[in-house]
């Protein structure tokens, strides 16, 4: 319970440049870019090591700011969700495996 | 077991130091330190029979305590000389009566006595006469000359000299001679007794004592015989000729001039024991041959690095070796569904967007560490009711009591564990129908699905894998084994003791040592391009490179043979003395392979002249000892020798002889308790043992006599 208290928020947006549009996760000096226009796995992955790394440092939610209803803001919302839900388990498998820098 | 025929227990004349004195609790809590079993109280003109009973009374047998007295003994001349008189116990009431009797009241300052009213008062007990002998103060010749003649036990006359090198020339002139402590400060005692001469053959009591001096044959035989022996039959020469001799679980010594058929007799003994099973060589001198006794290249190196804790990492190299990447969910699934439901009108009937799937991996987790707990206490359970030492320690009542708890214990382990079972199941089923209804929804209404992972999950789990298998390789090879270090035995007492060195390290990727070799095949490059490419994968588990560090690793010569850790480890084994490295000399290295030899557990012992290449005073003071300890752990050992160090001082129970003559070869058998050599072919052939060992071993008579270090250093 404690746990869930202390827990880190993230804060996410989604920007469009130009015709393309990338969510970014901010935390610290860091930014984690996921591209939602273009299918470009090795920037998903580059931001994923990223919040794998973050995730050592302590538990984290991500929360998009400012979320309207349009397509991306809507493909955001529901990748947010399931990326929490898997952040959550990756940080309980670290924990067990004492992989976290604490 | 040595002996001490000389000690004093009171301060009686004025000159004793008072440290002479001891009580008989002293005297029984001293001597059970030693490894003295025979002790002679022989005080200066006084026998305290008081203290002696006492002391019998407290000592209880275990060990031999003998009354006697230091006589002052004069000659016509008036001078005098101190003469040891030792008896039976069983005779020490009539031993002080007619001490009593002859010392008339005599103060121990004012006593003395003639040699003839020393032989009236005690010649009947059968004493043992111990006479000073170049030590002061001596008893004159005239006056030994007198005792010897008049005595009615000429072979218990015996003389006492300082210590073991003088015993030795004298007994090799032909004078029996004997030292002792003469106690003066029995602080000091512990520490002398080291000195005292050991009786090679076991004593059971005085009068045994007297009849071995007599050389009695039977008596010899007698005790010769409480060791086990055997006779074997061998035939060590060309001519086939059979030789039946009988061997000793002791020292059995060959010696005799060079070309009579020695090692031929020890090789035959060797076949023997191989013929019937028992482990037995002969072991021969060659300091060449070091390196590869001791396996210096490490050909049969062996380690089991559980010992030392360290993971042989078999797992964790195989699964990094074949590591792929996991893909991520595309975000164009995402875009598709979201775009195909603002245009598909039964997308807004479907609520399949309302359903989530949950979380499995935590549920998991817990439910396995429940089961594990649950497994745990089941089986201690199952030990406690099983183990007598348990059931020794508890009452019923108790063993009851920690059972119902732990039984308790496990009943409710038992529930949760069938609990988060139903749980973890649950939520598997529910994501799982979740993910079967989202793909027929799609099927039926031509929508595409929502992804149920962004991926995120498997990717991590698979970058968290590589990073605890690269992590543990790396933990493994960074842990430093510590050097083996054993004693390979003595290089005399200057040097000190030589060690055998055998250090293993890991090639961890910063080694560079020429003079370490590969325990493995793997040559030494590959084993430090494997260590650099790991510790790199485990620097780089969340970088774009690391798939192409995996296949660089892969790329790695041999690299199919590094399947452990092991394949990894480094050697050098070296001698050392003094913690330095050494290279020993060919001299030295014959000293070490001999103490190798006879510090290997075996039941028969062969040495092919093992002083070969080395000096006396490390015969004496390393191999002589040891040689002595294999015989009194009861091994059979047989040496041939052309040195009177180990074939005299040894005190074999059995030496063969060699020799040549007109009648060709002949062999004959002894020991030196008889000091008789009898020919196998003619028992009426026989060649006295000491004057064969002094014509045959190292140099003539004369030399064999005068040499202190046959006997020991004072």
């Amino acid at each position: 319970m404690s746990e869930e208290i202390s827990m880190d928020v993230l804060k996410a947006v989604v920007l469009a440049l130009d015709d393309k549009y990338i969510m970014e996760i901010r935390f610290g000096d860091f930014i984690a870019s996921i591209p939602l226009s273009e299918d470009k796995p090795n920037e998903v992955k580059a931001a994923f090591n990223k919040l794998i790394v973050r995730l050592k440092g302590g538990p984290f939610q991500i929360e998009l700011d400012d979320c309207g209803e349009d397509l991306f803001s809507q493909v955001s919302k529901e990748y947010l969700v399931q990326l929490n839900r898997e952040i959550k388990e990756v940080y309980g498998e670290m924990k067990s495996n004492g992989l976290l820098n604490v | 077991m040595k002996i001490d025929i000389h000690t004093h227990t009171r301060k009686c004349k004025s000159g004793d130091a008072p440290t002479r004195e001891i009580t008989p609790e002293d005297f029984c809590a001293v001597l059970t330190s030693t490894d003295v079993g025979i002790i002679a109280i022989t005080n200066h003109n006084v026998f305290d029979l008081t203290q002696f009973e006492r002391i019998e009374q407290l000592i209880a047998g275990d060990l031999q305590v003998w009354p006697g007295v230091e006589l002052d003994v004069v000659d016509n001349d008036g001078s005098r000389g101190h003469l040891l008189i030792i008896v039976s116990p069983k005779l020490a009431k009539q031993f002080s009566t007619e001490l009593l009797k002859l010392a008339a009241n005599a103060t121990p300052d004012e006593f003395t006595a003639t040699i003839e009213e020393v032989l009236l008062a005690f010649d009947k007990l059968n004493p043992l006469y111990v006479a000073h002998y170049k030590k002061v103060p001596m008893v004159s010749e005239s006056v030994l000359e007198m005792l010897e003649s008049k005595t009615k036990n000429k072979n218990q006359v015996l003389k006492e000299v300082t210590n073991a090198i003088s015993a030795g020339i004298y007994i090799s002139h032909g004078h029996a001679s004997i030292y002792g402590t003469d106690i003066h400060d029995w602080r000091k005692y512990k520490e002398l007794s080291t000195g005292l001469p050991d009786l090679r053959l076991p004593v059971d009591s005085f009068e045994h004592f007297c009849l071995l001096l007599r050389k009695d044959p039977t008596t010899i035989t007698t005790v010769l015989d409480r060791k086990t022996s055997e006779k074997i039959v061998l035939k060590p020469f060309p001519d086939d000729s059979a030789l039946t001799i009988t061997i000793y679980n002791d020292i059995n010594v060959v010696f005799g001039p060079k070309g009579t058929g020695k090692s031929c007799l020890l090789k035959a003994i060797a076949r023997h024991y191989s013929e019937n099973g028992i482990d037995a060589r002969v072991y021969e001198s060659a300091s060449d041959r070091l390196d590869e006794l001791f396996d210096v290249k490490g050909r049969d190196l062996a380690i089991n690095l559980n010992d030392y804790g360290i993971n042989y990492c078999t797992n964790e190299i195989e699964s990094l070796r074949n590591a792929v990447e996991v893909d991520v969910t595309s975000l164009s699934k995402y875009l598709n569904f979201f775009e195909s439901k603002r245009t598909n009108k039964n997308a807004k009937r479907i609520k399949i967007k309302d359903i989530a799937p949950e979380e499995e991996g935590s549920r998991k987790r817990s439910f396995s560490e429940t089961s594990a707990a649950n497994q745990k206490v089941a089986e201690f359970l199952e030990f406690l009711y099983g183990s007598a030492s348990v059931k020794n320690e508890l009452s019923a009542e108790e063993l009851s009591s920690v059972a119902q708890t732990l039984s308790n214990l496990l009943a409710r382990l038992g529930r949760r564990k069938w609990e988060e079972f139903l749980g973890w199941k649950e939520t598997v089923m529910l994501n799982s129908v979740i993910k079967i209804f989202r793909s027929e929804v799609a099927r039926k209404t031509g929508m595409p699905e929502l992804p149920t992972t962004t991926g995120f999950r498997e990717y991590a789990i698979n970058r968290i894998g590589i990073e605890m298998n690269s992590a543990e390789i790396i933990k493994g090879i960074d842990t430093e084994i510590p050097q083996q270090r054993d004693d390979v035995g003595s290089l005399g007492t200057s040097k000190g003791r030589l060690e055998y060195c055998t250090a293993f390290h890991f090639q961890n990727g910063s080694v560079s040592d020429s003079t370490l070799y590969s325990l493995s095949k793997v040559k030494k490059t590959p084993q430090k391009d494997f260590a650099n490419y790991v510790r790199r994968i485990r620097n780089s588990t969340y970088s774009p490179e690391l798939f192409q560090l995996i296949a660089d690793l892969n790329e790695i010569e041999d690299v199919e043979s590094i399947k452990t850790i092991q394949e990894l480890l480094l050697f050098r084994r070296y001698f050392s003395l003094g913690g330095v490295s050494y290279s020993p000399s060919s001299g030295e290295a014959s000293m070490v392979m001999l103490q190798k030899e006879l510090g290997t557990e075996r039941d028969v012992y062969i040495l092919d002249e093992p002083e070969r290449s080395l000096g006396n005073e490390y015969i004496s003071d390393v191999i002589v000892p040891m040689i002595k300890d294999r015989a009194r752990a009861g091994k059979i050992v047989f040496i041939s020798t052309h040195d009177a160090n180990i074939a005299v001082r040894t005190l074999p129970y059995n030496s063969i002889y060699r020799c040549h003559g007109g009648n060709g070869y002949s062999t004959y058998i002894g020991n030196p308790f008889t000091s008789d050599l009898v020919c196998l072919n003619d028992v009426d052939d026989r060649l006295d043992w000491r004057d064969i060992s002094m014509k045959t071993l190292e140099g003539g008579k004369e030399a064999f006599g005068e040499r202190g270090n046959i006997y020991g250093r004072s």
